[in-house]
């Protein structure tokens, strides 16, 4: 089965964008991300990244994604919260543990693990995960290869052996469910020992495809690797800037703040809800604009 | 007119090989040949293709001796990268051959590294698409792709560069008897219309001996034939009966020559004999055809004598059996109303195309994956998966299986010799006798019991005849001992030496189930050569087809 975030070719127009134009795009959202601590704004850019994905196709990598992500988040706000006794408004005393010293949990430090922290981490893998299933590999790598070649072709080794060994894993423990009962059972050591040297077999076989398709050929000087380009780059390049531009012209203006020590202040004013409502409707521009006529 | 491929004096060993792979080969292909590399399981035909194409020495290292000249290129000197714009390669595994994400870039991606242009790269890829029939394939993801999809992908990415020479390892080796059979005659049209020339190493040559020009026969890393197909199958009969083919061996029992090379040429030289001229100086056969609707004959010759005899205990009983799995796309219906009996001391070979639900009925079976509706009750299910590789984990044989128990299943499949040795040093053979053993190991009622029900899925992929011959007298004897025993597989020749029953399976349904006699009789593509050749109800194998052709030249008489 292939994996939730191995790329899927499709027709809408982030898969149809070449790999710069798709790239810048949604890496402006990222970067929103870490520019603001607002939870107002980290949230838009997760509800943003999460439509990218729905009207991409990516449905099922969005929500496995979140799902994922929300776990991790949480983890993340319940580390901060017991680590950080920063805030005034003391929710629990825990006592004393040996490394941590005193362990207060404050409202302000679940707030910023929860708001920010988790947030913003959420927000992040699901871009990313939107890249990685709409984002043609292919092309990124081509557009490594005339600058980078060796990390190219490690690139496209590691590429093509993630689902093959997604594969193998998947066989290795159908196999483990297979053996008999008097069979030894496999431990986790002896696993990992097999899956290890299955991995380096399966790249043996891999890196000698590359070879024979002619990686290690010498770059051909004045040729220019082949890039896709679509109708909808231009569109994609503007949103891109736009967002990136509007979003830290709008920090830098101090809107989106968010306080947490000593006390919770957020910016809940006209400019901050303005920019958190403004970038789902663009991320959905591109898909809104773009879609077939007649 | 220059050699595409020269080798003097090659001789070669793997680095930490304790013998040679290659000894001393002399040969030559010239160009547009069609040339099939025959030979038993380690014989070296692989290696002489991967030196061919400079991956030996260049990739895999070792010490080599003699030249090599490929379409004039040493390859000592010129690297496969080099060397791919000239010869393509294709290896057994589809899996490991797909590099990049999309079909169109994959089979573009050769070109692309050697800098053509956008224009000559999208008309060659086109081209070779059309060529392949596969133009469909192009916006798809390679990681989509079935294994016979995927290995047509591959050839079009070895071609894509107009090679002068083209080398295939077994690439029929996973894919259905209908699959198989189109890319061999794909890859003899490309050799005629583009003039490539192709060496096709493969073990099922009742597949590729029409289509060849010549063949070369492997022994021990050395060449132990080099001529055409009709005089290779003479000299398999005489020095390595495991290479012929079902219809030469027919052709032996029955006293007629010459040796033929495919059903045609078999089916023609029947036909000549029988009108009693046109053979050009042949010996006429004493033979007539046998007229499939001749009632008293066909009960007679469909006899095999290997009736199964079957207890009246079923030992896997599955009813209503409904299975869906969820890809890409969403859950889809593999198996569908599926309801199947296997009785204890029966050996059935379950046949379809590549997609029809084989495995996953095996694997339902064994509880691997949930049926959405339906019941299955069986006793002791053990299922030795596709790839038994999977199942050897430790650096010990005895460490696989210990305790009592453990040793008694070793010995159960003749193992118990090497207790003490790396998985990895035993051969292929015994290395499936060990992943057997770990599947059965406790399933029995009894220490030395054999399981109630022991399913094999594809277990002949990539063996020569000996070894086929081994793992269904294997089989044969587990069931002998009360096992069910049943059988997935693509090799119809394998299922009728081995099976009393064929289940064959078409879109996740049962379309055909009985004797093994009358299911491969009586097709086209799931049909022996023998049954192909002479269209007799109930005739599948050689033996059964000298018989039937030795009794009607007596009725005839």
């Amino acid at each position: 089965m292939r994996p939730a975030l191995a790329y899927r070719p499709g027709r809408d127009p982030l898969h149809a964008a070449s790999a710069p134009a798709a790239s810048l795009f949604l890496f402006a959202f990222a970067l929103l991300a870490f520019v603001y601590s607002s939870p107002i704004v980290i949230g838009s850019v997760a509800v943003a990244a999460l439509l990218i994905g729905i009207a991409a196709g990516a449905r099922r990598t969005v929500f496995l994604t979140l799902r994922w992500g929300f776990a991790v988040a949480l983890l993340m706000a319940i580390v901060n919260a017991l680590v950080t006794d920063r805030g005034e408004t003391v929710l629990a005393r825990l006592g004393s543990a040996p490394v941590l010293g005193q362990v207060n949990v404050t409202l302000e430090s679940l707030a910023y693990g929860v708001g920010t922290l988790g947030l913003r981490l959420i927000a992040t893998l699901l871009v990313f995960a939107v890249y990685s299933a709409c984002v043609d590999p292919d092309e990124l790598l081509r557009l490594l290869r005339p600058i980078a070649r060796r990390s190219a072709l490690s690139a496209s080794l590691v590429t093509r052996l993630v689902p093959v060994a997604a594969a193998d894993l998947a066989r290795l423990n159908e196999a483990v469910a297979l053996r008999g009962p008097a069979a030894a059972p496999v431990g986790r050591g002896a696993m990992a020992r097999r899956i290890v040297a299955g991995s380096l077999d399966r790249s043996i076989d891999v890196a000698a495809t590359l070879e024979l398709r002619g990686y290690s050929l010498p770059a051909v000087r004045g040729v220019r690797p082949p890039l896709k380009r679509s109708r909808h780059d231009r569109l994609f390049y503007a949103l891109a800037a736009l967002v990136a531009g509007a979003g830290i012209a709008g920090a830098i203006a101090g809107v989106g703040g968010f306080d947490t020590y000593p006390r919770i202040v957020i910016d809940t004013g006209p400019a901050t809800l303005a920019l958190a409502g403004a970038l789902p409707l663009v991320a959905m521009a591109p898909f809104w604009i773009g879609r077939p006529r007649g | 007119m220059d050699s595409i491929v020269r080798i003097d004096g090659l001789s070669y060993r793997y680095p930490e090989g304790t013998a040679d792979s290659l000894t001393d080969v002399d040969l030559q292909v010239e160009p547009g040949e069609f040339v099939v590399l025959a030979g038993r399981s380690g014989s070296g035909k692989s290696t002489l293709l991967r030196a061919a194409c400079g991956l030996v020495p260049h990739f895999h290292g070792g010490e080599i001796e003699g030249e090599i000249e490929v379409t004039g290129l040493d390859t000592r000197d010129h690297g496969p990268a080099e060397l791919a714009a000239r010869v393509g390669f294709v290896s057994q595994d589809p899996e490991t051959q797909a590099v990049s994400t999309s079909v169109a870039a994959e089979i573009g991606l050769p070109l692309e590294l050697r800098g053509a242009s956008s224009a000559a790269r999208a008309r060659a890829v086109e081209e070779v698409a059309l060529a392949l029939a596969i133009p469909h394939l192009l916006s798809r993801g390679t990681d989509s792709l079935s294994g016979g999809e995927l290995q047509r992908v591959a050839i079009a990415a070895a071609l894509v560069s107009r090679p002068e020479l083209i080398l295939l390892d077994e690439p029929t080796s996973q894919l259905d008897p209908v699959s198989g059979d189109e890319l061999v005659w794909l890859l003899r049209r490309l050799n005629e219309e583009w003039g490539v020339a192709i060496v096709l190493c493969e073990h099922r040559l009742e597949r590729c001996l029409a289509a060849a020009d010549r063949v070369v026969a492997m022994d021990l890393g050395r060449v132990a034939f080099d001529g055409p197909p009709r005089e290779f199958l003479t000299w398999a009969l005489r020095s390595d009966p495991p290479l012929v083919t079902p219809s030469a061996r027919l052709f032996d029992l029955a006293g007629i020559k010459p040796m033929p090379t495919g059903v045609r040429d078999a089916r023609q030289t029947l036909a000549d004999a029988t009108a009693g001229g046109g053979g050009g100086g042949r010996p006429r056969a004493p033979w007539l055809p046998l007229s499939p609707s001749h009632p008293g004959e066909r009960k007679r010759v469909g006899a095999s004598g290997r009736s199964p005899a079957p207890a009246a205990r079923p030992n896997l009983t599955i009813k209503n059996l409904w299975v869906e799995l969820a890809d890409a796309d969403g859950p889809k219906q593999v198996l569908r109303d599926v309801d199947l009996e296997l009785i204890a001391g029966e050996t059935v070979a379950v046949m379809g195309r590549n997609g029809a639900g084989k495995s996953t009925l095996f694997r339902t079976a064994a509880g691997l994956v949930d049926p959405v509706r339906g019941k299955i009750e069986a006793e002791g299910v053990a299922l030795l998966p596709q790839n038994p590789g999977d199942l050897l984990v430790r650096e010990r044989v005895d460490e696989e299986l210990p305790g009592p128990e453990g040793r008694a299943a070793l010995a159960a499949v003749g193992l118990e010799h090497a207790a003490t040795a790396d998985p990895r040093d035993l051969s292929g053979g015994e290395r499936q006798r060990l992943a057997l053993a770990i599947v059965m190991a406790g399933r029995g009622g009894e220490a030395d019991e054999p399981p109630g029900v022991l399913l094999l899925d594809e277990p002949t992929r990539g063996m020569d005849r000996s070894r086929k011959e081994d793992l269904a007298a294997f089989a044969r004897e587990l069931a002998a001992r009360g096992s069910a025993v049943a059988i997935a597989t693509h090799d119809v020749e394998f299922a009728a030496a081995f099976a009393d029953r064929v289940v064959l399976f078409g879109e996740g349904e049962v379309i055909a189930d009985g004797p093994v006699s009358e299911l491969l009789s009586g097709g086209w593509y799931f049909a022996t050569e023998v049954a192909r050749v002479l269209g007799l109800p109930g005739v599948i194998t050689a033996e059964q087809g000298a018989e039937a052709l030795k009794t009607r030249s007596r009725v005839k008489a």
